[in-house]
């Protein structure tokens, strides 16, 4: 009878690899989120290539990379062409973050899976709606409709509402259920009884403390660090989380008249602040309503400059300062370089305040306990001209033979630092050669050429047209650091980053998202109540936990599905539209109960001309139906009531005494139905006397029957 | 000891309400019926009300300027919606939401609620009304605030079951024209809007769906606008001739709305004529000046153009214009551009300004938007050779007078367009000065000749009714709706009403689909007894058909079960209990059950076996068709006995048959069919008062 569901996973279940799923309504195929993760390996995409033509519309629920970093790459090259929707800030942000991940790509590599061209053309076409705006699909979609709804998380970030016959499809991922300072929280509860609810596991694992706490604790350690002059180093999104922590800084910096600079560096820093101005009605209640009062805009930011290149930061003098810096995995971008630059000093404090993705420099740092050293790719792009390109042609066999063994030799030596030995622990800054996950096989044979024209002294000119390729600092700036440190100081460092390291667990957990399975397990499981739920983006470990966690209290059918496999999740729910004759609807008495009114009705089917369904007046007696009481008893609340009413109760041994000798007892609350509500049982015992009859009534009063 | 008051539920059946109250539509203009100010309009459907805009009347004060409120109880109203932040469609909101008794909610666009309270704080400081006149004051400003809600476009809401969202509407940052959805029929109303795309507003959207009724503005009727082009030169050629002739330019402009689309045409305009450059420009508004960072922020609410600019630099940053902000510090030497409010001339700078150069005919006054009837601005357009001046006196009218209208509101041709594409059955004009709306009204007639199209201009006060029989659909849901029946086949279940949705489902799936629950209410009872258990048995089997005897599985006392609905168990020597599950006929069952056990233990029993002993099945049937019969008669007079045991009725010469076994009744007359129907029903259930359970 239901609307037939499809959802087919494309990347991001049973891991936390970026999310992309097909959703199948009635063979319109939705492709809901688009991700990549930083490392940009086009292998993960694979099974995106294989159905991105077959996809009807592309829906957007965050602007970063996780959730739409591949866009330019599908429409590009993948021939993903259908229509793209998502909310304004979703498009604007999400169109900045990639601008920042190109750039910062493009900076110190040859980065060719797509261009800002690429990036313009993919974002062009996106439809912007607003929250809670149903919008009609056309043509193939006929009958669909689609409502972003707030999501908490990230600026505009979206739980899509994907309607069909009066049958909700709801993609609920790293939502929010807290309000903060930039955003309002998810109204997920809101949605009663979707027919399929597709959601995470990504923090099912984790537990979070309060916000006021995580804030202050965030605070806490930079002041610490600043105060004992370090500088801080915030590896963040381009314009997601971000916007949170710098309004959590100026506050606290306002508050208490702190000088200590702040930076926040990007390519993209002045214009994402510049539009996140603009975005007011997507912000919480707090930040409007303070905006409509003093007109002052929170995202002003009087305590943070706003850096695009971190050429800038150099020119700043030398004092302790925080830099919050994208990108968020330290795999690329300005976060990346002077996380090299400072992660030598003891003083220095690396804060992650997500969770890194997955096989990333960040995750690696946020081991448990923390990797005494670690292994860091630097490139750079330098134009290679004249004799030296020449030379490089020239020698580009022998070199290639030559880099190979280097590459093994250097491979060796890491893999004995990996382990720890004493004296390797120096190596703070091991340059891996060998390691060419985000570059190009050619380029990286390259590199011991170019070491060559670095140590000529090589100075680079930014706007070169020549010919490029990257450049991995090798290991004489490595030398450096050997020499400088001495192995006291060195320890010291190692503690420190233990130290950030330690926070990592705390504040991934602590800004971000609200966990999953608190939302499953606080609201009354009727509220989300749904048939059908689907779990995705998750470790596996975490997937199976909340698995198994909604199969014991929420709902009786969880799926999990693997990449690729086509799940059904077509609703068994059997409905049918019938039409209610003025005749039938004249002798209905409703009664009001909240927001319902509920009546009992016996009618007879007739059929129209038009052949729907209508339901007539019965044309012989009803038959009897057994009375339903509607009404949810609070036993508190009755107490509250039969008190009032003179009659003298208290609570004793789980059972309501009322007056001498009744009592009332509730039973069965939760009954074995996936923990809906069921029907409760009330059982009321006594004996004959003229009490129990009244309170009897007192009880039935409570009720309404039909 | 009577069981609670809850009748048999199939035994119910209320008088029909016959009245059609709920669906007829009602729609009262309190304000903007055949006039221009004070828009407020007010609709009611189904029993949901909903007002539209809330405005004051600018040429009136206090109490005068407000819509007519008294007309209705603004305690009903449900949802209040305000389309954009101009006096005359706004500002009695405060007045309405702190002196009256409206509860409801009231929503506007994020940038008309930031702009609300600074215009409305300006209007309240800059009005001379006496004390006592003043209709709000500050405070109640601020505390209205807390009740606006803010709605962005597109969104949609639910309130009480009715739904609206709105679209762009032009004319101003943050108008809106509202959509209204209530069981079905669809109500827009425009406010002021305008289908044309200027430097910073995008044109009013088209709406996805056609209404049923669109309540439209009329405010320039016929007239037709000059292309966009054309008016931004004359406007430009007019100031730079004057200021090239050392003349002055007075611009009268309301100070939000208007006033920023012609501040981005002066500014393009100084920046591509450097000659102008040392004549200044002054914009006399310190208002605009606040609320320039809501232009600032909600840049989303303005066209593309506006949003491409500033990714550059933000354009509401004027480069040639300098604020100022009163006379004393306005030092007339020169040419100059002043821009002041208010519009109509009526008082403040704008006057004071006027007065000063009305009679040098090298000055030029540029009247740039629609005019109120009433108001100076609208009496000098018409170019008399006097005025009379602020301080009484006469002076001549000699400096030049332009009307170039830049007011964004839809000209004929929008509006006819607007409609054509929209086709709504029903059209309602407001906000028109009636002489205009009455021309608009005979063009619409031709132009919709098919016939189909009903406009209407209502007068202040005056309601408009329509009829919407708008069919009534229930979804069945859930265990109810396994299988999709056959015609004929009976449905039996709750009806659940939410909003204007039904759903019939059965009683069990109440709480999967709903948030309500159900309930059983479980009772026992236990009654001091220390006879023998079988004399209990044997009274209740003089009075209920089937008495069941087992003994309980647990502790294998011996257990009664009568009527299948209440279990009496032999708890001890000294006491027997009862058992059952609540509902009316089983608190029966149970009651007379106990009753009957009271009156063995004092050993006055009252019930004596009936002398025939058996009672046959023949015997009893008879019994029961004479009482039936005899009823009848009582009813309906003639009843005799037809063929096949039926009833023959007969009542003023129409018959009616009746089957006494099936119930079936067979009749010419519809209305002789029911009667007899249902009072068949009644006797039944008065004869067989328990009906078996099952």
């Amino acid at each position: 009878m239901g609307t037939s569901v499809q959802v087919k996973p494309l990347s991001g279940v049973y891991n936390e690899n970026p999310l992309s799923y097909v959703v199948s309504i009635d063979g319109f195929n939705f492709l809901v989120d688009c991700g990549w993760n930083d490392h940009f390996d086009p292998s993960i995409l694979e099974p995106l290539s294989r159905v991105a033509s077959s996809i009807d519309a592309v829906l957007l629920s965050y602007p970063d990379t996780l959730h739409l970093g591949a866009l330019p790459y599908a429409v590009k090259q993948l021939g993903l062409s259908a229509p793209i929707y998502s909310t304004e800030p979703v498009h604007r942000l999400g169109l900045l973050t990639m601008y920042d991940q190109y750039l910062s790509r493009k900076q110190v590599s040859e980065f060719d899976l797509f261009s800002l061209d690429d990036i313009d053309s993919a974002f062009q076409g996106v439809t912007r709606l607003t929250y809670s705006q149903n919008y009609h699909l056309p043509e193939k979609g006929e009958g669909i409709v689609i409502a972003p709804h707030v999501a908490g998380h990230l600026l505009g970030g979206t739980v899509w509402r994907i309607t069909k016959d009066g049958e909700d499809v709801i993609y609920a991922v790293d939502f929010n259920h807290r309000k903060e300072r930039h955003l309002n929280g998810t109204l997920l509860e809101s949605f009663v009884r979707p027919a399929v609810l597709i959601t995470d596991a990504y923090n099912a694992l984790n537990n979070q403390p309060s916000r006021r706490q995580r804030d202050q604790e965030f605070l806490d350690v930079i002041l610490k660090t600043l105060r004992a002059e370090g500088n801080v180093l915030l590896p963040v999104d381009t314009a997601g989380r971000v916007l949170e922590l710098l309004l959590i800084l100026e506050q606290y910096w306002a508050q208490n008249h702190l000088t200590y600079p702040i930076f926040f560096l990007n390519y993209v820093a002045s214009s994402t602040i510049d539009y996140v101005k603009s975005f007011l009605e997507w912000m919480s209640d707090t930040i409007a309503k303070s905006f409509e009062h003093t007109r002052d805009n929170a995202f002003l930011l009087k305590h943070i400059t706003l850096l695009i290149n971190k050429s800038d930061l150099e020119k700043v003098p030398d004092s302790p300062k925080i830099v919050l810096a994208s990108m968020a995995s330290l795999e690329a971008g300005s976060s990346h370089d002077i996380f090299v630059e400072w992660a030598a000093d003891a003083k220095n404090l690396v804060l992650f305040t997500e969770r890194g993705q997955f096989g990333t420099l960040a995750r690696m740092l946020q081991a448990d306990p923390p990797p005494k050293a670690v292994k860091v790719t630097m490139s750079k792009r330098v134009p290679l001209v004249g004799d030296e390109l020449a030379a490089y042609e020239e020698e580009q066999n022998r070199i290639k033979k030559e880099e190979a063994l280097k590459a093994s030799l250097v491979k060796e030596e890491e893999s004995k630092a990996s382990h720890g030995s004493d004296d390797i622990m120096g190596d703070a800054m091991v340059v891996d050669a060998s390691s060419t996950r985000t570059l190009s096989d050619v380029v990286g044979r390259h590199s011991g050429a170019y070491r060559d024209i670095f140590i000529d002294g090589f100075v680079l000119p930014s706007s070169s047209i020549a010919p490029m390729f990257p450049f991995y600092e090798n290991s004489s700036e490595w030398d450096d650091f050997g020499e400088t440190i001495n192995p006291d100081d060195y320890i010291i460092k190692e503690e420190d980053m233990d130290q950030g390291a330690m926070q990592v667990g705390d504040l991934d957990g602590k800004l971000d998202e609200g966990s999953a399975s608190l939302i499953l397990d606080t609201t009354p499981s009727k509220v989300i109540y749904n048939e059908l739920t689907v779990l995705v983006h998750g470790s596996a470990e975490a997937t199976e936990h909340l698995k198994q966690h909604c199969l014991k209290n929420v709902c009786p059918h969880v799926y999990a599905p693997q990449i690729e496999e086509t799940i059904d999740v077509t609703s068994d729910l059997c409905a049918y539209k019938v039409q209610l004759s003025e005749k039938l609807m004249s002798n209905v008495l409703f009664k009001k109960l909240g927001d319902y009114e509920v009546a009992w009705i016996d009618a007879e089917v007739g059929k129209s001309e038009s052949g729907t369904l209508s339901l007539l007046p019965l044309s012989k007696p009803a038959p009897p139906h057994k009375t339903v009481f509607v009404g949810d008893i609070k036993l508190a609340d009755l107490k509250q009531f039969l008190s009032s009413k003179g009659v003298q109760v208290e609570f004793g041994g789980g059972a309501l005494r009322c007056g001498e000798y009744t009592t009332i007892r509730k039973v069965g609350d939760s009954t074995q139905k996936g923990g809906g509500a069921g029907i409760q049982q009330i059982i009321l015992e006594g004996p004959l006397i003229e009490e129990y009859y009244k309170i009897r009534d007192h009880l039935y009063s409570q009720f309404y029957s039909v | 000891m009577a069981s609670t008051g809850q009748p048999a539920p199939s035994l119910k059946r209320p008088d029909p309400p016959a009245t059609r109250e709920g669906d007829k539509l009602i729609i009262t203009p309190l304000g903007a019926g055949n006039e221009v100010g004070r828009s407020c309009v007010h609709m009611s459907y189904k029993g949901k009300t909903i007002l539209f805009d809330c405005g004051i009347h600018p040429a009136y004060s206090g109490m005068a300027a407000l819509p007519y409120f008294d007309e209705i109880d603004p305690s009903t109203i449900d949802v209040l919606l305000v389309t954009h932040f101009h006096l005359d469609h706004a500002a009695s909101l405060p007045y309405f939401l702190e002196k009256t008794t409206f509860k409801g909610r009231v929503f506007m666009t994020h940038a008309t609620k930031a702009i609300y309270k600074l215009l409305l704080s300006d209007y309240v400081k800059v009005s001379k009304v006496s004390v006592e006149d003043m209709l709000y004051d500050e405070q109640d400003i601020l505390r209205s605030m807390d009740k606006i809600e803010v709605i962005d476009f597109h969104q949609t809401l639910e309130v009480n079951g009715i739904r609206f969202w709105c679209y762009t509407a032009g004319h101003v940052l943050g108008a809106a024209m509202f959509m209204v959805d209530i069981a079905g029929v669809r109500v827009l109303y425009t406010g002021d809007y305008s289908r044309e795309e200027d430097r910073h507003l995008r044109a009013a959207e088209l709406p996805q769906f056609s209404p049923d009724i669109c309540i439209i503005e009329s405010t320039y009727g016929v007239q037709l606008h000059q292309p966009r082009h054309i008016r931004e030169k004359r406007f430009t050629d007019v100031i730079h001739s004057t200021l090239s002739q050392g003349g002055r330019v007075l611009i009268p402009a309301f100070a939000l709305g208007r006033a920023q689309e012609l501040l981005l045409i002066l500014d393009e305009y100084w920046s591509n004529h450097p000659e102008l450059h040392n004549i200044p420009i002054y914009y006399a508004s310190p208002l605009a000046k606040r609320c320039m960072a809501v232009y600032q922020t909600y840049i989303n609410a303005m066209n593309e153009r506006i949003r491409n600019q500033f990714a550059n630099s933000n354009p509401f940053d004027f480069k040639h214009i300098s604020p100022l902000k009163s006379i004393e510090n306005f030092d007339d030497v020169g040419p100059s551009v002043v821009m002041a409010s208010p519009s109509g001339l009526q008082s403040g700078l704008s006057r004071q300004l006027f007065d000063k150069w009305c009679s040098d005919k090298k000055n030029a006054c540029v009247i740039p938007g629609y005019v109120v009837e009433g108001t100076l601005a609208k009496s000098i357009i018409n170019e008399p050779k006097e005025v009379t001046l602020m301080n009484g006196l006469t002076a001549p009218l000699n400096m030049q007078v332009h009307y170039i209208s830049f007011s964004a509101h839809a000209d004929y041709a929008q509006t006819s367009t607007f409609l054509k594409e929209l086709m709504p059955p029903n059209i309602i004009l407001v906000h028109g000065e009636a002489n205009e709306m009455g021309r608009l009204k005979q063009k619409l007639i031709s132009l919709f000749a098919d016939g189909n199209t009903k406009i209407i201009t209502p007068k202040n006060a005056q309601s408009v009714e329509m009829y919407y029989n708008s069919d009534k659909m229930a979804k069945i849901i859930g265990r109810l709706a396994e299988k999709v029946p056959e015609a004929g086949e009976a449905v039996s279940g709750l009806l659940v009403k939410k909003g204007f949705t039904y759903q019939i489902m059965a009683p069990d799936d109440l709480h999967v689909f709903s948030q309500l629950s159900t309930a059983n209410v479980i009772q026992r009872i236990s009654i001091p007894y220390s006879g023998a258990f079988g004399v209990i048995k044997h009274r209740l089997k003089q009075i209920f058909e089937s008495v069941e005897s087992s003994n309980d599985e647990e502790s294998g006392v011996p257990t009664l079960c009568v009527h299948n609905c209440a279990t009496v168990k032999q708890e001890s020597d000294k006491h027997i209990s009862v058992h059952w599950t609540a509902d009316p006929i089983s608190d029966m069952v149970a009651d007379s059950t106990v009753a009957l056990v009271l009156n063995i233990s004092r050993e006055m029993p009252r019930v004596f076996v009936e002398s025939e002993g058996e009672v046959n099945e023949e015997e009893k049937e008879r019994k029961a068709e004479k009482i039936c019969r005899a009823l009848l008669a009582s009813l309906f007079g003639d009843v005799t006995a037809g063929e096949n045991g039926r009833l023959v009725i007969s009542v003023d010469g129409q018959m009616a048959r009746l089957n006494r076994l099936t119930g079936d009744v067979e009749s010419e007359n519809e209305g002789l069919r029911e009667r007899v129907r249902t009072a068949f029903r009644r006797i039944q259930s008065a004869v067989k008062p328990i009906p078996s359970c099952s």
